[in-house]
């Protein structure tokens, strides 16, 4: 094709700023989380009372606490729950507890295990303390130190406005259930009962 | 008609130029033009002298044609040197090419070459021949034949395009592709435009450059000892870093880790490093004499963009007046009666993660205007009343925090940065956290997404491919990296289509000039429109922007570059060079 021969007759704009074209309708969505859809799985979840330095709330709704008999191995730091057809057979190894839902500040959550009054109702101060911090840990974040010469626990609030805890879409059925997964105890055969009668 | 997806053109013109463009000049020599028109297969093939005697192109760039080329800034740098408008729409093959390919590992890279062999196709025909190029650079004149061979070399490229095009369309997304090549079009003309500078000055020190590293070094190693001459001594290096309590990351094979980003890393939390890394960016990377300078006393180089992994443009570190030793941008000089401002979004990565996570307190604290201070108040740090004046201390920390999360750094870098215990660093962190908890969440998506999915995209659809060694804290910053290119990019646009005059985008700022009683009004137009494209990036979000305004007969100048600019010329005062201090 010859030069001349080439038709220029097309007006061409020198400002050729595609005006009108409209870019917000081309904007992909940055919202990468809700197209994956993911989300965090509880596997564990410890029994234990909170860590002096932490910060820690408990759920404050019944449905999340239950008073039941466990049996507490001292030298191997494990607690088993009992079915309750076993509490009559084994009346020196069940220990009463409650058990609370909680959280710390840093979002983990854990059960709180506090020991309730003995069948003659005798209850000592740091039970008696810890339950008192639970239930002040219902509505503000606080933390448990033990005072060995207070013989109880020493409970701080904190004072800054801070959010609530985000509770995890659990029910306490499955928390009990993840928290004490291999830890259930329904029959005399089980081998913790077994090394307890000296069977093992 | 011809369908791209979503979008229809009556002609697609494959395009290619041979030209000569001597370093830092416009192409003074456009040699030949080889244009095939895809529909109805007809090509032409046009010399230099017939192309000198058209006014317009030889194809239609208006609404309904499509101009397709493979890097097409280098076509639009011939079409300006040609005083020929730019096509409306033009899709490059290159910046498709790396969109498609982002992160992934190429057998042979992004060129023509690479994208040809990406999809199978034949590639001995676009081999580079450097017979051909130094035929070409030669810049004739040229016997008939050599004038067919040189015609049959450009028209080798435009056939590779034919091959490639059907290969692409499925991947592409037209509306963005032509997003991205109208952005071609304007670091075209940015590349034409060049960055004002003061050659003489810069000639002296070309002069005396030799004595001045010895000078320099004698001068900034007495507070560090790691030269012996102009070598640098990794055990005396590693001296340093002891008398100094820092440490310095090694690599696998035990020797300190001397790479220049490491020093840049290192900086932020150890500003001691600061001047060294300088110093050896000055005396290893840098060679004046290949700063690119056209005879109008203009830097240009090629953009290159695109080329960052994050979409940003990654131009030649030598050839480029922003390239990392920070000193030598204190060469920027406006033209009499000229001005320049560079103007920079404000805290744009603070912004752009505050907009895209949609977190209701980072947007509030970006909103705020101050963002540290308001960080610190959301955190109950300081009361609502604190003011930058009243709690200075606290602001510093919260800012060192927030940039400390944009960087990626650990509590220990952050605790050396803020001068404090390791704990209190831990503790700002963690506030960052659970003050900006939607955010947080948010980037945890981010991040899910990409692994599960294997890839993520900006707005405007720039895809990263997660290979196998992802790293994380990359994937989670891409969006606020890769939107901030699209920002940069279509601000570049706007405001070159406003008749704005570009000298240079420099990361997340734009660098423009205008005559002195124009300035103003070329400031806060170009503000306006970096407004409107953070707009339009983040859906209605809109960031600030800061300028630093530099007027004739002032140079530009960073003050991260400041004292280096006035050691070299102490140097050069102290060598008895009798020319003018230039400070």
């Amino acid at each position: 094709m010859n030069v001349d021969e080439i038709e220029q007759t097309e007006e061409i704009k020198q400002n050729v700023g595609q005006k009108g074209f409209d870019l917000s309708s081309l904007r992909l969505s940055q919202d990468f989380g809700s197209m994956v859809g993911v989300k965090k799985v509880i596997t564990t979840i410890p029994v234990h009372k909170p860590h002096k330095q932490e910060f820690v709330r408990i759920r404050p709704e019944d449905d999340y606490q239950f008073s039941t008999a466990v049996i507490e191995m001292k030298e191997d730091r494990e607690t088993f729950l009992i079915a309750p057809e076993l509490w009559s057979e084994l009346p020196g190894e069940i220990v009463p507890k409650i058990f609370l839902t909680g959280m710390t500040r840093q979002g983990v959550l854990f059960l709180w295990s506090i020991r309730l009054p003995n069948a003659d109702g005798r209850h000592d101060n740091w039970n008696r303390s810890a339950l008192e911090a639970a239930e002040l840990a219902k509505k503000k974040w606080v933390k448990v130190v033990s005072n060995m010469a207070l013989g109880g626990y020493e409970v701080y609030e904190a004072t800054g406005e801070l959010p609530d805890p985000e509770w995890p879409d659990l029910s306490f059925g499955e928390i009990m259930e993840i928290a004490f997964k291999d830890r259930y105890i329904t029959g005399m055969d089980h081998p913790v009962i077994r090394r307890l009668n000296g069977e093992i | 008609m011809i369908s791209l997806g979503s979008k229809s053109f009556r002609q697609v013109w494959l395009v290619d130029f041979e030209f000569v463009a001597p370093d830092g000049e416009r192409p003074d020599q456009v040699v030949c033009l080889v244009a095939k028109e895809l529909v109805g297969g007809h090509t032409m093939r046009l010399w230099e002298d017939e192309l000198r005697r058209l006014k317009l192109p030889p194809y239609p760039v208006g609404a309904d044609s499509l101009f397709v080329a493979y890097y097409a800034s280098a076509e639009f740098n011939c079409h300006l040197s040609l005083g020929w408008p730019l096509p409306e729409n033009v899709l490059d093959l290159f910046t498709e090419f790396r969109c498609v390919t982002n992160g992934k590992t190429l057998s042979s890279g992004s060129g023509l070459l690479g994208a040809l062999t990406h999809f199978g196709l034949p590639c001995l025909d676009v081999v580079e021949k450097d017979a051909m190029r130094n035929l070409i650079l030669s810049g004739g004149p040229w016997s008939q034949k050599e004038q067919e061979d040189i015609f049959d070399y450009c028209e080798s490229d435009v056939v590779a395009l034919e091959k490639l095009l059907p290969h692409m369309a499925p991947h592409l997304n037209i509306p963005h592709s032509l997003l991205r090549g109208r952005y071609m079009k304007a670091a075209a003309q940015i590349e034409y435009n060049g960055i004002p500078i003061d050659v003489e000055s810069l000639a002296l020190l070309e002069n005396g450059w030799d004595s001045i590293q010895e000078q320099l070094i004698r001068k900034m190693d007495a507070d560090y000892g790691v030269y012996e001459g102009k070598t640098f001594k990794q055990n005396k290096f590693a001296a340093w870093l002891v008398g100094g309590n820092i440490p310095w990351p090694h690599l696998p094979t035990g020797k300190l880790d001397l790479k220049d980003d490491t020093f840049k890393e290192m900086s932020r939390s150890y500003p001691a490093v600061g001047p060294l890394r300088e110093l050896r960016v000055t005396l290893s990377q840098m060679r004046l004499s290949a700063l690119a300078v056209g005879k109008d006393g203009r830097n240009r180089c090629m953009l290159s963009a695109f080329r960052a992994k994050t979409g940003r443009n990654q131009p030649s570190n030598k050839r480029f007046i922003f390239g990392p030793a920070v000193w030598l941008r204190s060469l920027i000089k406006p033209n009499t009666d000229y001005g320049l401002a560079y103007i920079d979004w404000s805290q744009q990565e603070f912004g752009i993660a505050a907009a895209l996570s949609k977190d209701p307190l980072m947007m509030e604290a970006y909103r705020s205007g101050d963002p540290y201070l308001a960080f610190a108040k959301q955190a109950g740090a300081v009361p609502d009343n604190a003011t930058k004046q009243s709690h200075k201390f606290e602001r510093e920390q919260f800012k060192a925090c927030v940039l400390a999360v944009q960087y990626g750094m650990g509590a220990e870098s952050l605790a050396v940065r803020i001068n404090q215990p390791v704990v209190q660093a831990r503790e700002l962190l963690k506030l960052h956290r659970t003050t900006y908890k939607v955010f947080w969440g948010w980037s945890a998506g981010v991040l899910n997404h990409a692994m599960l999915m294997g890839k993520i995209w900006t707005v405007f659809g720039w895809e990263i491919h997660i290979g196998k060694q992802a790293n994380p804290r990359s994937l989670q910053n891409f969006p606020m990296q890769a939107n901030g290119a699209e920002m940069l990019r279509l601000a570049c646009c706007l405001a070159v289509e406003s008749g704005i005059r570009v000298c240079a985008p420099v990361h997340d700022a734009i660098l423009v000039e205008a005559p002195l009683n124009e300035l103003d009004e070329c400031i806060a137009k170009t503000q306006e429109l970096m407004a409107q494209a953070s707009e339009i990036v983040l859906d209605g979000f809109r960031l600030r922007s800061d300028v630093d305004i530099t007027r004739y007969p002032d140079r530009y100048m960073d003050e991260r570059g400041e004292k280096m600019w006035n050691t070299i010329w102490d140097c050069l005062n102290e060598m008895g060079s009798h020319q003018p201090v230039r400070q």
